[in-house]
């Protein structure tokens, strides 16, 4: 069995800051999935979340509770892609905003698969991005909405009605994709 | 109960659940950016100090000095139920509350809200007498709760008879509804 995520954390805390390497390791690919969702593109993705690992050391003093340092990262990196998703919007670089381009964007890929991945990222691309956050939080991260409140600052009725919107909306878009 | 919204969002979920691989060369740009940075919390004394307190350690104790320590909780305990023994909390009742939309056009209607989980199949709207008065009674404890109508399984309204939530930022129009000890809201 691994080193803890609190042993790991108490170890950089007192200087060993090579430890913090196998944090990093640790949660690279779960966080990275997460941002990837979030913010559509893995150039975006990979900055954000390099961010959120540096923010995390510097900033570990104030982990009060290094057994939970997974949730206090994820918080980090739910930040993080807020401030990126805005930033990214305001560029209007990385979502398109013309329905005309999304209606006559190509779904159709090299096999079914690739056609359904295209499809979910294009819907999942065009949900506002509060509720594209509850949606993933909820559905692909399979947190509690408790824990969703914490991480987001967002109350749990809040939070329960942007993942009910999220999944109308998902469902109308992909009844859509399904006609065209 | 076969439902096709759930179906899916079950194969969203499960798409985009498959993990997914980072390049791992983010650790090392990661590693080098830190390595320049001062030790998180400074090696400061109070820095060690704190770091101290909150670190948790294991304590032996022999038989003897645990039933010590036993009895001198249960003391303690005890002692403070005589003193400070405050009567039971009343159980929260609840009240029996009517929510009643004006809608001539709609064909369904559901309350939906902080009491139901905002879930459209529990609380459905019946028409009341006339045929543009829709109407369900739902108890409630005391408590402040969000809720809106669900119209025809699609639009969203708020209670046009209740406070607009403040804190709105559900991307939808809700209501508040606040019921007091007495029932009141």
């Amino acid at each position: 069995m691994g080193t803890s995520d609190a042993a790991l954390v108490r170890r950089v805390q007192t200087g060993d800051t090579g430890a913090y390497a196998g944090l990093v390791a640790r949660y690279r690919d779960r966080l990275g999935r997460y941002a990837l969702h979030m913010l559509g593109n893995r150039e975006d993705a990979e900055e954000v979340l390099q961010d959120a690992f540096v923010r995390a050391y510097r900033s570990l003093a104030r982990c009060d509770d290094p057994e939970r340092f997974g949730a206090w990262l994820y918080g980090i990196l739910v930040n993080r892609c807020r401030t990126a998703g805005a930033r990214a919007a305001r560029r209007a670089r990385r979502f398109v905003h013309d329905p005309a381009a999304l209606e006559t964007a190509p779904l159709a890929g090299p096999d079914a698969r690739a056609e359904w991945d295209d499809t979910v990222r294009w819907a999942l691309a065009r949900l506002p991005s509060e509720s594209r956050e509850a949606f993933l939080l909820k559905h692909v991260e399979e947190l509690e909405y408790e824990d969703m409140a914490r991480l987001t600052g967002a109350g749990v009725s809040a939070l329960k009605m942007r993942v009910k919107r999220a999944r109308e909306q998902l469902q109308a878009m992909l009844k859509e994709a399904e006609r065209v | 109960m076969f439902d096709p919204v759930d179906d899916v969002i079950d194969r969203i979920a499960r798409h985009l659940r498959r993990p997914v691989q980072i390049d791992p060369a983010l650790d090392g740009r990661v590693m080098r950016e830190i390595t320049a940075l001062p030790t998180p919390g400074g090696a400061t004394a109070l820095g060690k100090a704190w770091r101290w307190l909150r670190r948790p350690r294991q304590l032996t104790l022999t038989p003897l000095g645990g039933l010590a320590v036993a009895a001198a909780i249960a003391v303690v305990v005890l002692l403070a139920r005589m003193n400070f023994r405050s009567p039971a909390p009343p159980q929260a009742e609840s009240r029996a509350f009517q929510f009643v939309l004006v809608a001539p056009r709609a064909t369904r209607i559901s309350l939906v809200g902080d009491f139901n989980d905002w879930d459209a199949t529990r609380t459905p709207m019946l028409r009341a007498g006339s045929e543009a008065l829709w109407t369900v009674v739902v108890p409630l404890t005391p408590g402040r709760y969000h809720y809106a109508f669900l119209v025809d399984g699609s639009r969203w309204l708020a209670d046009p008879s209740a406070p607009v939530a403040r804190d709105d930022d559900y991307g939808a129009p809700s209501s508040v509804l606040t019921v007091g000890r007495g029932g009141d809201s």
